[in-house]
């Protein structure tokens, strides 16, 4: 039975790419109803994948079809199905169905509904693709893939000018990722036995001891590097709060639950590789802490709900980074289970307050600014709940899921502490562990501030007289001339059948029913994975686990009680803030003046970007339009007039009309060439 | 012997076919009547044609007579298109001088002034010959064609 899992996990990606071209072949005929094609081949993947997850062993490979093959790179399509895949496989086909069955209620009556579901088939294909695929040429092709789709949902509606803008800068800022992915698997090719790029050659025990002493940190780093773009970690995490233009079910699905844990599966899927370098994990661990605490801080002062949470899915997944990075000597095994199991548990309760997000977006007609909107849990009871939960997860408080794999993670930052001593790293850990608490601290609070101010005080509806409501402009970038009666929200284009004759309705059933699995998930999922030890257990049946250093790892109260404190703290302090009107938060905004302004414009790194490398390549780009419009473009100008120069002025002459002359002229050039023939 | 074909041979073949092609040159460039002109253009390709039997003959192989099949199956569809052509063309200019045509020529060119030349030129004495040569008659009289629809045409 194992076997036939094994040999059909094909499947899996190809059924939601199935759903997918039906849904774009028969867009006329299905209208509104493509989404059960796409829905119906998700859900089929997810039970395949079930299948697969029982069937997980660290050897277990099938080849599907003989791809490449140009003289001595071999590289086939072909699966893995271990420990680390069918957990992926399981984790993205489940969130996948939901949030595709929650967008069919929250997309319907959008003009380009059959593409949504076609691009959301397309891109559980890529997904599934890339955890599936057992050897870095191909995961490098479906990590393309899924970024191309990331790119067609963000500018999803792509008349409006920041939702292209936003597409265009996530999938160039990504494009700065794949460089460093693409050099590391030429550099793989040259140095590892057979130039075979498959997993199972590299991350073998004999491939790793041979490495070059170069390879063997370089290789590590340009891996990292690919993973902080698609990743969003410092300095490449630009584009996620901006791909929030995007859908809300395409940001709970692909920006917060599974695209953007590519990069942290494959540092994971390299571990043994990635553990031959200390100095590089130690990046990672800072460079996952750097960008944990300041998208914190940044998610502090935010005012649009959507954009908290995308600020809080780059934090959280710094946490994961942090937890990779912590992997030194014997902590190896301990960081992969952490970081994998919080990436586990962020996929469900992100997914959820994505989607609960967007059902109050949805609710309140496109608004999504939380000073527009208040005490909304008589009005969305159901909403508010499961929002609720979510929250608690993340702010990481016991028994809901997020509580076990926070924990984990602090855990095993502790535990490197003490094991990278030896190194002359421990300090460095030791740090990073109080500032994962500093962080934990404040990720309670923005969630917490997020909640209270859209579900406490007194209830308020977005009108369009509110002082925070945007004005509409009448200059070139703001085109839309219904901008005002739709209340210029996030979503201004989305759905014109419910604008604002429907605000503060409920939301059908049909995007409900996801909330309520996903928040059963969110509490569950860690209390039944995590003490049980079911999820290490699993990915014990990983490719390359065993070469991983181990050591025991008994639960630490301390960082258990530390931890639960500082969530709990977090959440108080909201509660005293914003629960109701509270003049506390406007006089410390005022006292930290230059702070609050800081981390209400981002640390304006979007700024100093635009100054430092957009601005520099734009000029570049001017330099190099001068030179094509006047040296390339002159010169094949000049090239194309040439024939004309040499026949208007030279040879029009001869043009004179006489029969006899033109033949005269052939005569004698025939027996100019005779004469060069015999000469020569 | 009849098959010994020798060098010698096909040098004379050579040197006749290489005669007819340049008689045949010399006619298309010193005449301007258009059907002489295609009557020496004929003659350049029998030349040529010559040239290449001979060769074939030569070299023991057919190759040359069937291209020369070829020249000549082409030679005729040519001959055909080409009276047609003549036909139009002295139905434009009622005459067969093909200096007639010269505002083919480029534009801005200035003509060349033939008309003049020719006018100025001293008039042709007749060679007085020797008495042997035939006289002959003039060669019957003009066909009674109707001339007025052609000009007619023409306007």
């Amino acid at each position: 039975m194992s076997g036939f899992f094994v040999q059909n996990v094909w499947m899996i990606p190809c059924l939601p790419l199935a759903g997918a071209l039906i849904a774009a072949v028969g867009a006329r005929r299905l209208r509104e109803s493509s989404h059960v094609p796409v829905v119906a081949g998700i859900v089929l993947a997810f039970l395949v994948s079930l299948g697969a997850l029982f069937s997980a062993n660290p050897e277990a490979t099938t080849v599907v079809a003989r791809w490449l093959s140009i003289s001595n790179l071999e590289v086939p399509i072909e699966f893995r199905v271990d420990g680390l895949t069918t957990m992926m496989l399981s984790m993205v086909t489940f969130v996948s169905s939901l949030v595709a069955i929650f967008a069919a209620g929250y997309m319907a009556g959008d003009p380009g509904y059959p593409r949504f579901f076609a691009l959301i088939g397309l891109f559980v294909f890529s997904m599934t693709g890339l955890v599936l695929s057992n050897n870095y040429m191909l995961t490098y092709v479906f990590w393309e893939g899924v970024g191309v789709c990331s790119y067609l949902l963000i500018g999803y509606w792509h008349t409006r000018p920041a939702a292209a803008a936003a597409a265009m800068k996530a999938f160039l800022v990504n494009r700065i990722g794949d460089f460093g992915f693409a050099i590391a698997i030429f550099w793989l090719w040259a140095v590892v036995p057979g130039h075979d790029l498959s997993y199972g050659n590299i991350l073998s025990e004999s491939t790793l001891g041979a490495l070059p002493e170069a390879a063997r940190v370089g290789i590590p780093l340009l891996l990292f590097w690919a993973a902080t773009a698609k990743s969003a970690q410092i300095p490449l995490y630009v584009w996620l709060p901006d791909a929030m233009e995007g859908p809300t079910p395409v940001s709970a699905l692909i920006h917060a639950a599974t695209m953007v844990t590519a990069g942290v599966y494959l540092i994971a899927r390299s571990m043994p590789l990635i553990a031959l370098a200390p100095g590089v994990q130690v990046l990672i661990a800072v460079t996952g802490c750097a960008t944990a605490l300041l998208s914190a801080s940044i998610a502090l002062t935010q005012n649009d709900l959507k954009r908290v949470m995308a600020y809080s899915t780059v934090s959280q997944l710094g946490y994961m980074f942090m937890a990779l990075g912590a992997g030194v000597s014997d902590v190896a095994q301990l960081a992969v289970v952490a970081a994998m199991f919080h990436l586990f548990t962020h996929a469900f309760f992100k997914a959820l307050l994505f989607l609960a997000s967007g059902s109050v977006m949805h609710a309140m007609g496109d608004v999504i600014d939380m000073r527009r909107f208040g005490g909304l849990r008589h009005r969305l009871p159901f909403t508010h709940l499961t929002f609720a939960v979510g929250g608690l997860a993340l702010a990481g408080i016991f028994p809901l899921a997020g509580f076990f794999s926070k924990d984990e993670i602090l855990l095993a930052l502790k535990s490197a502490s003490h094991s990278a001593a030896g190194l002359g790293w421990g300090w460095v850990y030791a740090l990073i562990y109080w500032v994962a608490l500093l962080t934990a601290f404040m990720t309670a609070f923005y969630t917490a501030r997020a909640y209270f101010m859209t579900f406490w005080g007194p209830e308020k509806l977005p009108s369009p007289d509110d002082p925070e409501a945007p004005r509409p402009e009448p200059g070139p970038g703001h085109g839309h001339g219904d901008a005002l009666p739709h209340g210029a929200g996030q979503d201004e284009n989305h759905g014109h059948d419910h604008g604002h004759d429907h605000v503060g309705q409920k939301s059908p059933p049909i995007m409900t029913f996801p909330l309520l699995i996903l928040a059963g998930c969110a509490i569950l999922a860690g209390i039944l994975f995590g003490p049980t030890h079911l999820f290490e257990h699993h990915l014990h049946a990983t490719l390359g686990f065993e070469l991983l250093g181990h050591g025991e790892h008994g639960f630490d109260l301390a960082t258990a009680l530390i931890s639960t404190i500082a969530g709990l703290l977090g959440i108080g302090l909201a509660y005293r803030f914003y629960a109701s009107e509270s003049p506390v938060p406007g006089q410390l905004a005022t006292r930290f003046r230059p702070l609050y302004e800081a981390s209400l414009n981002k640390f304006s790194v979007d700024e100093v970007y635009d100054w430092v490398v957009v601005k520099t390549t734009k000029a570049l780009a001017v330099v190099c339009e001068f030179l094509d419009i006047y040296l390339v473009d002159q010169l094949v100008i000049g090239i194309a007039k040439l024939p004309r120069k040499l026949g208007k002025d030279l040879l029009a002459g001869y043009q004179n009309g006489l029969i006899q002359f033109y033949a005269a002229v052939s005569a004698l050039g025939v027996a100019v060439l005779l004469f060069i023939l015999l000469l020569f | 012997m009849i098959d010994v074909f020798t060098l010698d041979l096909l040098r004379n073949y050579l040197l006749a076919g290489a005669a007819l092609f340049i008689l045949g040159m010399l006619g298309f460039l010193s005449r301007r009547n258009l059907i002489v002109m295609f009557l020496s253009a004929e003659m350049m390709l029998q030349g040529t044609a010559l040239t290449l039997v001979a060769f074939g003959r030569y070299h023991g192989n057919l190759t040359g007579q069937v291209f020369t099949i070829v020249i000549l199956t082409v030679a005729a569809c040519e001959a055909s298109i080409a009276l047609a052509l003549i036909v139009i063309l002295y139905n434009q200019r009622s005459s067969l001088d093909v200096t007639l045509w010269q505002d083919i020529r480029e534009e801005g060119v200035p003509a060349t002034p033939q008309m003049q030349e020719e006018a100025e030129a001293e008039p042709i004495e007749p060679v007085p010959g020797p008495e042997s040569y035939p006289i002959l008659t003039p060669a019957g009289i003009e066909p009674a064609h109707p001339v007025q629809p052609w000009l007619e045409r023409r306007k």
